[in-house]
């Protein structure tokens, strides 16, 4: 392919500073590389880094507006509380005395209504340590109730609730987006051609979105596919607008089609999936005609897709996070290896936000989650209708209730202690009794797990205000406080947190980084670590191995019926 | 005095996704309160068009035009163009009386409510200064934003031209 040209790029800052300090973007699951200029404890520039493999020195809007956040006169500082949610907090003494308050309030709501009937909500913005830390703190509650965004019903451990509501194995290997071997943003340069669904990355991933216009520039075809027209549509070759739901069903259209086309690999099926010809049999009785009519489309114009995703090979498939909680959400993991995308640089399947790394490991105390079972995600009921019945008390990181914990605000009236822990005013504080100030990523060191698989290590750029706890700080504070504090051990010799000893426990435990730790992160900048699922990555591959027992994967069968969710319409579309 | 080359920022809008990269980028690189935008991004669209809908983003900042308005309007001389075509207001002549802004045909600058001054682009003098690119176009996130001499920026879009042309009708179809 001819290259293309590109001016001589000239980075750095004017602005006077004393030290400038790489360190990676945790702002999304990309993982773009950053220079902070730092002068005086305060972050004076921020630049992309142009070492960085990911992002070759771009940043997006959020990469550089972070910086006004920390020093934000809207930023929470100090602990408060309240008796109802309205009117003024009143200042708490300090953030040991506003824990105290915390542990005797929880303490009443559990012996007036039961240890279930504490919940709590992971908004990313509060980092991977309030997250695990609260699953511990929740196993040892003995509460099931605690979500996270990226805990994706694809990837296991729970399985999708609307197919399975019953108890699942953790792990069952190979539906997992984790577990898939990827396509890295990085190697979109030699698609033939990029399919989005459900996913809008021009607004929520610039930096990769980049990626997908080199890629076009190159001769790559871009179609894209959502129940809206959005600026990723706009640059799109072929935009289509599709009936809300129905992002999977376009999956299963397509390898519909590709099968009547004879566009799947065969050899790759083979490789990849468990019984292949088992599977092909349960595509019989799947017409493609009524599911491109439930998708708004012809059957001619959904052949007319197929035919151009064979001649434009190899296709990366891109979806968006709400696919994965929708049913049938595996199929894009079995189109990319039967057709065998997968097995070509360039080609695969990239679900966004699945970047979290793999958390479960036999005999931890945070799994399975207490009550016999696990339970479904609410996120599509924004109507509170499939949220958990009897919730009392919530802790709520970064805005979760305007956001994945929707389904919870409609009862916050009957709830008797709302928790905010967080950095910002906004509608969760709104709602709060208490709120406790969190500390930004700008002010912690952590881990970014990204899209492409990639483990890089984030120094702490600022320190942050005293009363501004990390996630892990915070659980051991509470731990601390009934008597939990052995289970919480990653501390310092002073007692404080360690979120250096906790991220090494994290690689550790995790089978796919076990060996990893954050020196090596340290000591591999501005190149991050890849995660050991992406063996080949880089070099032309020939049908990976699923990280199975068999190495290979169960695949999505046709459903028995198709349907779209409540809500959803369909005008059909001749693509011409 | 060393005359200044000059330069030319490259507004590429086919690669334009409207994400507001270079906007974050220059307030920060200025400095600026919510309010005036040196650099402004326009979504036209979606309009429906032949059974389809369109969406076009611009990316609009000063032009600073070879006879600038602005220049000539200004009563304290702050408004002024360098040698190398740069269009910038001296902060310590600014009076905020916003002439330029009635007079630039494109309604280019702006009051900074926080200084009390004009705010507009000035292609990051400062950073051109020390040999660096302007913030925007460093940061741009799709590469819609470059910057150079007039004669790389030709060759850049040559180049582009030449690129799709070989990979449209070139290609062999697999």
């Amino acid at each position: 392919m001819p290259q293309q040209l590109q001016l001589k790029r000239k980075s750095g800052t004017r602005k006077a500073n004393d030290r400038a300090v790489r360190s990676v973007c945790r702002e999304c699951t990309v993982g773009c590389g950053l220079i902070a200029y730092i002068q005086d404890h305060i972050i004076v520039d921020v630049m992309g880094d142009e070492e960085h493999p990911v992002s070759r020195g771009r940043v997006c809007a959020k990469g550089t507006d972070f910086v006004r956040g920390i020093r934000s006169p809207e930023r929470i500082m100090f602990p408060g509380a309240r008796n109802r949610p309205s009117g003024p907090f009143a200042a708490m003494e300090n953030i040991e005395k506003a824990m105290d308050g915390l542990a005797d309030a929880l303490k009443r709501v559990r012996d007036r209504s039961g240890p279930g009937a504490l919940a709590v909500g992971c908004d990313p913005e509060a980092g991977l340590d309030f997250y695990l830390g609260a699953r511990r703190f929740a196993r040892l509650w003995e509460t099931p109730h605690v979500y996270h965004p990226l805990d994706n019903p694809i990837d296991n451990p729970f399985g999708h609730p609307a197919n399975d509501p019953g108890n699942k194995p953790l792990y069952q290997e190979g539906t997992s987006a984790l577990t898939a071997p990827t396509a890295p943003c990085t190697e979109w340069e030699e698609s033939g051609s990029l399919f989005l669904v459900e996913a809008d990355p021009a607004a929520t991933h610039p930096v990769a979105f980049g990626k997908v216009l080199q890629a076009k520039a190159r001769g790559a075809k871009i179609i894209a596919a959502d129940v809206c027209f959005t600026a990723t549509l706009s640059k799109a070759d072929l935009p289509l607008l599709i009936p809300p739901g129905s992002g999977n069903l376009l999956g299963m259209v397509l390898l519909k089609g590709l099968m009547e086309l004879d566009g799947l690999d065969n050899e790759a099926a083979a490789a990849g999936l468990d019984d292949p010809e088992g599977w092909r049999a349960t595509f019989e009785n799947f017409s493609l005609a009524d599911g491109a009519k439930a998708l708004g489309l012809t059957p001619e114009a959904a052949v007319g897709i197929c035919r151009m995703l064979v001649q434009h090979a190899p296709v990366t498939a891109i979806t968006g996070k709400r696919l994965a909680y929708q049913p049938d959400a595996g199929v894009w993991q079995t189109l990319a290896a039967a057709a065998g995308w997968t097995s070509r640089v360039g080609g695969g399947w990239y679900p966004l936000e699945a970047g979290r790394p793999r958390l479960a490991a036999a005999g931890d105390i945070e799994n399975p989650r207490p009550g016999g079972r696990e339970i479904g995600f609410p996120y599509q009921g924004g109507s509170g209708a499939d949220a958990p019945q009897g919730i009392k008390a919530v802790i709520a990181s970064g805005n979760c209730f305007n956001d994945f914990f929707l389904p919870f605000k409609v009862s916050t009236r009957e709830m008797d202690l709302i928790v905010h822990f967080g950095a910002f005013a906004n509608l969760t504080r709104d709602l709060a009794h208490m709120i406790l100030p969190s500390a930004l990523w700008p002010e912690r060191n952590g881990l970014c797990f990204s899209n492409d698989r990639g483990i890089q290590f984030g120094p702490r750029l600022v320190s942050p205000q005293d009363a501004c706890q990390t996630g892990l700080g915070f659980w051991m504070r509470l731990a601390d406080r009934f008597g939990w504090g052995d289970h919480f051990p990653w501390r310092t010799e002073t007692g404080r947190a360690d979120p250096l000893r906790f991220y090494d426990w994290v690689l550790a435990r995790n089978p796919d980084t076990a060996g990893l730790t954050v020196e090596a992160l340290k000591a591999s900048a501005p190149e991050p670590i890849f995660w050991p699922l992406d063996r080949g990555r880089g070099v032309k591959r020939t049908s990976p191995p699923f990280p199975t027992d068999s190495g290979k994967i169960p695949p999505a069968p046709a459903p028995e019926k198709i349907s779209l969710p409540d809500g959803g319409t369909a005008q059909t579309q001749d693509m011409g | 005095m060393k005359v200044q080359k000059k330069k030319l920022l490259l507004v590429d809008a086919e690669k334009c996704i409207g994400c507001f990269g270079c906007d974050a980028a220059c307030r920060m690189e200025h400095d600026l309160p919510p309010g005036p935008k040196p650099f402004k991004v326009f979504r036209i669209g979606p309009i429906a068009e032949d059974g389809t809908f369109r969406m076009h983003h611009r990316a609009v900042t000063c032009f600073h035009c070879d006879q600038p308005a602005c220049v000539s309007v200004c009563p304290t001389g702050a408004m002024q163009k360098r040698d190398d075509g740069i269009v910038f207001s001296d902060m310590e002549l600014c009076i905020g009386c916003q002439t330029c802004a009635v007079a630039c045909p494109f309604g280019i600058p702006e009051l900074n409510p926080g200084t009390g001054k004009i705010a507009k682009c000035d292609s990051c003098r400062e950073r051109l200064d020390k040999g660096l690119w302007p913030a925007c176009a460093l940061k741009c996130p799709t590469g819609a934003l470059s910057f150079g001499s007039p004669g790389d920026v030709v060759r850049l879009r040559r180049g582009d031209h030449a690129v799709h042309i070989v990979e449209t009708f070139c290609r062999p179809q697999d």
